[in-house]
């Protein structure tokens, strides 16, 4: 895998190249927009990592021109700029994500993973908290310590819905609506009875549930 | 007196009441002396007057009866106000009435008899006889007086009420300059926008017209600082990220434990660091944010939001964290805010909760405003101390540094924005405890 790392503070520059490189990923790093651009368009990379406040040309400049040569490289932007304007205007840009600094080492691995991951159109593969692994293919739920769990319909749907993104709270609602269709009669205390369940099934730790405002499963990364 | 001295020179609504008033006093006064004057002149004149007429309906075969008991039985109102007519000199016995010398010439003069004083008109009819036409003087001065006193009283009637009409007219012509005394008292400590000067007399305008410009530019100067505060903390997080991926990087190295440890710490304060250089944006874009028409958000969610961050933090802790009832509302202002409310009412509840403490949540519409509560069973805060606390950096006193001291600034500066309220109140469901309580106008149904 090959990076192009576009940063101009040195210090977050050198972080960043060695923590790519210990985790096997090829870097090349320039310090400004117009090397960036230069580079992108010489090279056909992996991945790239984009700063926005850079000497010479603005970031997103260079993203416009990047996605202007219809280069299909996923960008991931890490910048100062976190305001909510500044992601729209990131994401509507063609970035593939938006990391605001200061960020950790181990976010920022994780992130171009599922960039990459996204990419390669294996996006809702296995889903894992770290702990619990689901594969909507066979509806089987495996934990850390154990063997592959049958799950029901009605239990894999909410199970899945709390797993794709781990760390989430979802409301009775939101869990009700993916568990039953359009004109499905809702029963009461459905979701209550699902959750017991999967409790039994998993371990009473699997599912938390925060008084009155809904249900999660931790991220454990 | 000196009080007195002092509102002359402080108001000028007080020195014009009283300038003019002291001129109408003034002026009330001269002419009353005159018309006094003129009204007594023309009463004696008048007197005078009667006393030659008197004298002209005698001549020299009609002389005047001498007094006689006769006469003084004519019945009149007031006997010192009778007019004596004499022929000089005197002859016949002599009454009660007083003798004139014969030495009076012809017309009128004052003539003092046995300590009275009489006014006497003296005439020779033909070329015999003389009469004396008199009268008391004093009486005559009376009557005179009374005239006299009689023209006065339309400017003893008018001058108190010209007094109060004038102190009413000032006070209703400075009414505008009162009334804007007021509204710029009244306003809040941070609203700066311009006085209206619409309705004020011109003279007022150019004062008026001034301060709204200091205004402008007091306003230019606080925002050009908030935007300073904006930019610095801005421009830190780039060194601050630097610091915190090399720690990072030096966590993955090996390392003696003891070092480890240090790390830690480091690493620790790097964090706080991040999370007070957050806090200072928040604070910093809220300030500077102007309140735009914001889409409906749900309180629920946004609790739900708030809540995944915080969960691990509330796990660790063991806090039994909930919201009342399933109930939601909807309300009108930007999501982001209202997470940053939602998250700095909560983590301060859990900052200060005990652990396997209690904190709840709850959602209540009420008018036009949904009420946002959130309840800690902390040491609470004790009431003299509750406003300061909304103040920038303020430290409680026992609080562990681990907050930024932003928080609560950051939740009135957003809520007061977009027309809500902010209030801190004793637990309801513990004897220890915080109640925090906030308003922010509902979302109209549909």
């Amino acid at each position: 895998m090959r990076v192009l790392l576009v940063e101009d503070d040195t210090m977050i520059g050198t972080a960043v190249q060695d923590a790519l490189r210990e985790a096997s990923y090829a870097v090349d790093w320039v310090t400004d927009g117009q090397s960036a651009a230069t580079a992108a368009a010489s090279h056909p990379y992996d991945l790239v990592l984009l700063d926005l406040g850079l000497p010479a040309r603005d970031g997103l400049d260079v993203l416009d021109e990047v996605r202007g040569t219809h280069q299909p490289v996923p960008v991931l932007i890490i910048t100062a700029r976190d305001a909510v304007e500044d992601r729209i205007r990131g994401l509507d840009s063609g970035a593939d994500d938006y990391l605001a600094k200061p960020f950790a080492l181990s976010e920022l691995l994780a992130r171009m993973r599922a960039v990459l991951r996204r990419r390669e159109g294996r996006g809702h593969a296995v889903l894992s908290n770290g702990v619990l692994s689901l594969d909507p293919a066979t509806r089987e739920v495996r934990t850390d310590d154990g063997g592959p769990i049958r799950l029901t319909r009605r239990e894999f749907a909410l199970l899945e819905a709390l797993m794709v993104r781990p760390g989430a709270i979802l409301s009775r609602t939101q869990l009700e609506e993916r568990i039953y269709g359009w004109g499905e009669e809702v029963e009461s205390n459905a979701v209550e009875y699902l959750i017991h369940s999967l409790r039994r099934k998993l371990g009473s730790a699997a599912i938390r549930n925060v008084r009155g405002v809904g249900w999660m499963v931790s991220r454990h990364d | 007196m000196d009080g007195l001295k002092a509102r002359l020179n402080d108001s000028l609504q007080f020195r014009l009441s009283a300038w003019l008033s002291l001129v109408i006093l003034l002026v009330a006064t001269i002419a009353g002396s005159i018309s006094f004057l003129v009204a007594y002149d023309e009463a004696n004149e008048f007197q005078d007057d009667m006393l030659r007429q008197t004298a002209s309906l005698f001549d020299g075969r009609h002389l005047p009866v001498q007094a006689t008991a006769d006469a003084a039985r004519v019945p009149v109102a007031d006997a010192d106000a009778r007019v004596i007519v004499r022929t000089l000199p005197q002859q016949g016995p002599r009454g009660d009435t007083p003798a004139f010398p014969s030495n009076l010439h012809d017309g009128v003069q004052t003539v003092e008899l046995q300590g009275t004083a009489y006014r006497v008109f003296v005439r020779t009819l033909g070329s015999g006889p003389r009469i004396a036409v008199a009268q008391q003087a004093e009486v005559r001065n009376e009557a005179a007086r009374a005239a006299a006193l009689d023209a006065l009283i339309p400017f003893a009637l008018l001058v108190p009420i010209l007094l109060v009409v004038v102190a009413a007219l000032v006070r209703r012509f400075f009414g505008p300059v009162a009334a804007l005394a007021e509204d710029v008292d009244r306003r809040a400590g941070d609203d700066l926008a311009p006085i209206e000067a619409g309705a004020l007399p011109r003279e007022i305008r150019p004062f008026v017209i001034a301060i709204n410009g200091l205004l402008q530019r007091v306003a230019e100067s606080i925002s050009m600082q908030r935007r300073f505060v904006a930019a610095a903390a801005h421009e830190l997080r780039s060194p601050l990220t630097a610091l915190s991926l090399q720690a990072e990087r030096l966590a993955s190295a090996a390392m003696p434990g003891v070092a480890r440890q240090r790390l830690d710490t480091l690493r620790q304060g790097i964090e706080r660091n991040r999370a007070l250089l957050d806090q200072l944006l928040t604070l910093a874009r809220a300030q500077l944010a102007s309140p735009g028409p914001a889409a409906p958000v749900s309180v629920q969610a946004a609790f739900r939001r708030v809540l995944e961050d915080l969960v691990p933090l509330i796990e660790s802790r063991r806090i039994d964290l909930g919201l009342d009832g399933e109930a939601d509302a909807r309300v009108c202002i930007d999501e982001v805010e209202l997470g940053a409310v939602l998250r700095n009412l909560v983590s301060n509840a859990i900052r200060h909760s005990p652990q396997g403490g209690r904190i709840d949540l709850s959602i209540t519409p009420q008018g036009g405003h949904v009420l946002i509560e959130v309840e800690d069973q902390g040491p609470g805060i004790p009431e003299a101390e509750r406003e300061r606390v909304f103040e920038a950096f303020h430290r409680e006193q026992g609080a562990d540094g681990s907050g930024s001291g932003l928080g609560l600034s950051i939740v009135r500066t957003v809520v007061e924005r977009c027309g809500g309220w902010v209030r801190l109140e004793d637990a309801a469901r513990s004897p220890t405890g915080l109640r925090a309580i906030v308003a922010i106008p509902a979302a109209s149904a549909g």
